[in-house]
């Protein structure tokens, strides 16, 4: 009996399962837990600290010369949102968000090379439709273009906001930068677009938007679709931003 | 008391997050080379918002970082290891439910890569945390 007495027995000098020491650890992980999970989302929803000056507005003449020289619109018809002729066979639509980086860097980088290639020849034209799932500044620079869009200067302000893009929903579409892009762009009425931001057409633009962008499956931006008249519209699956991911779709589509 | 087995699991869900996070990083840096995370899904939505960043850092090399030294904390192994990595594992998970929450209700948009990201951590909270059940002192 003493002998099983004394088996169930644990050492004095052995920490128990669940004892000082367990509890210690458990103590320190969930401390140093706390502690590092508390630090990051400060830091997160603080954004960061990092809360810099704005950068200086450029002046009309610095906005200007955004466009290039000749302008980078030049010679090219605009109607509402379709940038490009009429009579052009194949239309690419772009799916975008004033806000998302790449849907700027796409306008910076790669449009400019596919409106001397396609558009300009009026071989393509592409139809702006607008998303504004990024935040209020989203919302904000869309009801612009689309407002523009009732000058046929859609695609005009629309490349100098993505031009100017700043931190994501800071307030960064200011109307001192509205009117600055308003007035570099050439034959725009700025009062009349600023005006025309909230009127039930643009409310409506904006809907039709947002349902085609779900009938059509749209969930990131940008989204690129090729249409040609009798050929279902076909999703472009891009690995890249470069004009080079663009060619090999819309040189299939041209071709009868 | 040892548990090779549980060391092991920690070793390998630490492994796999470092493949994730090492996915997100690359294609943080890589741009718009990375075919994967640019279109489709809302992964270019995530990784374009304010949210991806912390005071400059990309989220991925934090989580690069948590979980290669989860990896060296999982190979010494001693007690204060094992804590370490559990409080750094958990403190992970916390985020990373932060960051779960910040995609569904402000973003509205779930990067897929970033779920699986939660996954491994949350089982990584759970591996840690039972490798604390030692009698060893400190």
């Amino acid at each position: 009996m003493a002998k099983r007495k004394s088996r169930v027995k644990a050492p004095a000098s052995a920490p128990q399962r669940g004892g000082p020491s367990r509890t210690l650890a458990l103590a320190l992980a969930g401390g140093s837990a706390a502690v590092i999970a508390a630090v990051l989302i400060v830091i997160s929803v603080t954004g960061g600290g990092d809360k810099g000056a704005e950068p200086p507005l450029p002046t009309t003449g610095e906005t200007q010369a955004l466009l290039g020289d000749p302008g980078l619109f030049d010679g090219i018809p605009q109607d509402g949102l379709v940038l490009g002729s009429p009579a052009a066979p194949v239309t690419m639509v772009e799916y975008a968000d004033v806000q998302c980086p790449y849907c700027g860097e796409f306008a910076g980088r790669s449009l400019p090379a596919l409106l001397d290639e396609y558009v300009r020849p009026g071989k393509v034209k592409i139809e702006f439709r607008g998303l504004q799932f990024l935040g209020p500044d989203s919302e904000k620079a869309l009801r612009l273009v689309l407002s523009a869009a009732q000058q046929d200067k859609a695609w005009t302000v629309l490349e100098l906001l993505f031009a100017n893009q700043g931190e994501e929903n800071k307030g960064w579409v200011t109307d001192a930068l509205v009117r600055q892009i308003g007035e570099a762009v050439a034959g725009l009425d700025v009062e009349q677009m600023l005006a025309g931001t909230n009127a039930p057409a643009i409310d409506a633009l904006i809907a039709k938007a947002e349902a085609q962008g779900q009938s059509d499956g749209v969930r990131g931006t940008p989204t690129f679709f090729v249409v040609r008249k009798g050929v279902p519209p076909h999703q472009l699956e891009l690995g890249s931003l470069d004009v080079s991911a663009f060619r090999p779709a819309l040189d299939a589509a041209l071709t009868p | 008391m040892r548990h090779p087995a549980l060391r092991l699991a920690v070793a390998a869900l630490a492994l796999a997050g470092t493949a994730i996070a090492g996915y997100l990083t690359y294609a943080w840096y890589g741009g718009d080379d990375v075919g994967l995370c640019l279109t489709g899904g809302g992964c270019e939505t995530v990784q374009n918002s304010r949210y991806a960043e912390l005071a400059g850092i990309p989220v991925s090399v934090l989580g690069l970082a948590g979980y290669t030294s989860i990896l060296v904390l999982a190979a010494l192994d001693g007690l204060r290891s094992r804590v370490l990595a559990a409080g750094i594992a958990a403190g992970g998970l916390a985020f990373s439910l932060y960051l779960l929450a910040i995609q569904l209700v402000v973003i509205d948009a779930v990067c897929s890569w970033c779920v699986g990201n939660d996954v491994v951590i949350a089982l990584l909270a759970v591996a840690t945390a039972l490798r604390l059940r030692v009698t060893d002192r400190f």
